[in-house]
């Protein structure tokens, strides 16, 4: 049964770069900086093509932001998604807000699937998937992953980790819990947010990279959504992270004591 | 001017970095203490590669290729340059663009088969007695009927042991002034063929580099690349974009990965109870280094740009070669001196990158050869080739 599938490409500072808080703490330095693809979205991404190749079907990918977030569409578009959506938007947004966008966008496109990345690499907030499957109401799976490792031969034979039901009404997740995987069941439509070991995203081919030049991608401004946004969350200030302090080594376990219950004063 | 790269561009770099990041990086220590790279790991690569169109890039679309442009084929070779010859040629392809000269039945023999990797070819120019000097070549190829018999030998032939066929150039009338060189389409298997010793090199471990022996080997008009006599003018028009490539940009990658670990390296390693970094002396290295590899890399997509807006770029591909070359061997050796006792041992790559690096300034036309190109253009266009055109 062919599936159309929902899934998000959001543009992030890269987080191998060299990340700095402006000095009045409105925000991060952002001249400079490179930009990609959340790889958590990356995964989702993935999976969603792998689903479609087994299965046939679409691959949307959106994305909410300013004019320049086109680039991470295109990434996704050139790995083999077929259209995407930029919903365009400047200036911050909590999960919720994000959660309320896309719960349009799902509602207009009516995907039996929306695939998301647990969380994206910048804010790691790890909320958006859950609040749009509560807003829908629909079938949820946190932390997908899979039983095999990322060395086995199902991952290199790309199989999907996602597993659907014969007769197309349900998938199977393995996801990542606290000691172990637990494997749900659940009915389709459904929301899934992917985790580190569901996949290894494909090298985009040059073929593909050609080919997103020419894929649609369409442009909705808020104001069609009919929505208002209003922000839960307000981010007041950033500030660094406080440099670690160097550790010390002691001689004795009485010294350890005065120096972790007396001068720490812990325990 | 806008230094922006694309998205395209970007992605093309990305896809490229992962390829080699992934495929080709885990291969280097074993092609380097093996001294081969074992042949089911070519193919590996190779077959990967080719699904995801990074095979031959610099051939045109209609041939099997990806097109790209002047500017893109550097920006891709240029990431080639973070690895080594020989994993670069098994999973990139080495196809030299004279082969576009291609003509008929050519194209189905030579031309299509080596974009779609089922063939590989080696230049065949250099001899013993003709270097720098490619006109001083005396393989001959002597007219016979309708078509030729080549005699003569050639060396440092690059892959010649894995090529199955071979772009050599022959003279084909010793008479004229100056003398007839042809190009001539040469296969392996031919009568008369005889593959000669590998000659081991400093570095590039991996590549053979092969002595070639002719002896009247039968030529037909389908072997000949181009018109009669023409041989040195297809070298000159198709090699420059392939020096730029191979040379140019492969040596402003190459300095850039050694520059990555110096820079790493500078950061982590104490003396004297701080980073070495701290240092200006080792700052100053450092400095030259990330100053010169912009310089190159500037003059390196100045140099595509021109190639792309169908001007003759010879002169400034001959810079980008000098500079370029010579920058990589300033950066290698600086390496080495900031890694130390580290840097000479084989424990670490940069002895390899050292070694690696040295060729650069010799082949494909010398440092002294491109050097005397550019004064003779300088003398000859003025101005035109150093000063802003307002």
């Amino acid at each position: 049964m062919p599936l159309k599938i929902l899934v998000t490409s959001k543009r992030v500072e890269d987080p191998e770069a060299l990340i700095l808080v402006k000095a009045d703490g409105s925000g991060i330095e952002t001249q400079g900086l490179s930009y990609r693809i959340n790889p958590f979205d990356e995964i989702a991404v993935e999976e969603a093509l792998r689903l479609k190749e087994e299965h046939g079907g679409e691959v949307v990918v959106a994305s909410i932001g300013a004019a320049d977030c086109v680039s991470e569409i295109r990434v996704a578009l050139a790995m083999g998604a077929d259209r995407g959506i930029r919903v365009d938007h400047e200036g911050p947004l909590d999960p919720g807000m994000v959660a309320a966008i896309l719960q349009k966008l799902v509602e207009g496109e009516q995907p039996d699937l929306v695939i998301l990345g647990k969380q994206s690499v910048d804010d790691d907030q790890n909320q958006v998937g859950q609040i749009l499957a509560q807003r829908m109401g629909w079938a949820r799976a946190t932390f997908a992953s899979k039983e095999e490792s990322l060395e086995s031969t199902a991952e290199k034979t790309r199989q999907c980790g996602l597993r659907l039901a014969a007769d197309g009404t349900s998938i199977r997740v393995v996801r990542e819990v606290d000691g172990g995987l637990e494997t749900l069941e659940l009915s389709l439509p459904a929301v899934i947010t992917t985790d580190l070991r569901l996949n290894i995203p494909r090298i985009t081919s040059v073929p593909g990279i050609m080919k997103a030049r020419k894929k649609p991608v369409r442009e909705i401004q808020v104001e069609e959504l009919g929505i208002e946004l209003q922000p839960a969350v307000i981010v007041r200030k950033l500030h660094s992270p406080s440099k670690r302090g160097g550790g010390l080594r002691v001689k004795t376990v009485q010294e350890l004591w005065d120096k972790v219950h007396g001068e720490a004063g812990v325990l | 001017m806008d230094f922006t790269l694309s998205d395209e561009q970007k992605m093309l770099v990305n896809a490229v970095r992962q390829f080699i990041k992934e495929e080709l990086k885990p291969l280097e220590d074993e092609v380097e203490s093996t001294g081969l790279l074992a042949p089911e790991k070519a193919r590996a690569i190779f077959e990967h590669s080719r699904e995801l169109g990074l095979y031959a890039m610099n051939m045109p679309e209609e041939y099997g290729g990806a097109g790209l442009s002047a500017i893109d084929t550097m920006l891709v070779e240029e990431q080639f340059g973070h690895t080594s010859d020989i994993l670069i040629r098994r999973a990139f392809g080495n196809i030299y663009e004279a082969l576009l000269v291609c003509e008929g039945a050519q194209k189905e023999r030579w031309l299509l088969p080596t974009v779609r990797g089922d063939r590989t070819c080696s230049i065949a120019i250099t001899e013993p007695g003709a270097g720098s000097d490619a006109m001083g070549i005396t393989t001959r190829a002597v007219k016979d009927g309708d078509g030729w018999l080549l005699t003569g030998n050639k060396h440092f032939i690059s892959d010649g042991e894995y090529s199955d066929f071979f772009l050599v150039t022959a003279v084909t009338d010793p008479e004229s002034t100056p003398k007839a060189i042809s190009l001539f389409l040469v296969d392996k298997d031919s009568p008369g063929f005889t593959l000669g010793r590998n000659q081991v090199m400093m570095g590039l471990t991996g590549t053979s580099c092969n002595e070639l022996f002719f002896k009247n080997i039968r030529l037909t008009r389908e072997n000949l690349l181009g018109e009669e006599g023409r041989g040195m003018r297809i070298c000159l028009q198709t090699l420059g974009r392939v020096r730029l490539a191979q040379v140019g940009a492969r040596a402003v990658g190459k300095a850039t990965h050694v520059l990555d670990l110096m820079v790493e390296y500078v950061k982590e390693r104490k003396q004297f109870g701080k980073p070495i970094g701290d240092f200006q002396l080792i700052q100053q290295m450092i400095a030259d280094s990330v100053i010169e590899v912009n310089a190159a890399r500037l003059l390196l997509h100045r140099a595509a740009w021109e190639i792309d807006q169908g001007r003759d770029a010879r002169d400034w591909i001959s810079m980008v070669k000098v500079h370029a070359a010579e920058t990589l061997g300033r950066v290698t050796d600086r390496a080495v001196q900031v890694f130390g006792g580290m840097g000479y041992c084989k424990e670490l790559p940069i002895e390899r990158y050292y070694r690696d690096s040295r060729i650069y300034r010799i082949f494909d036309g010398s440092s002294e050869i491109h050097r005397t190109l550019v004064a003779r253009g300088a003398t000859k266009f003025g101005a035109a080739l150093y000063d802003v055109r307002a």
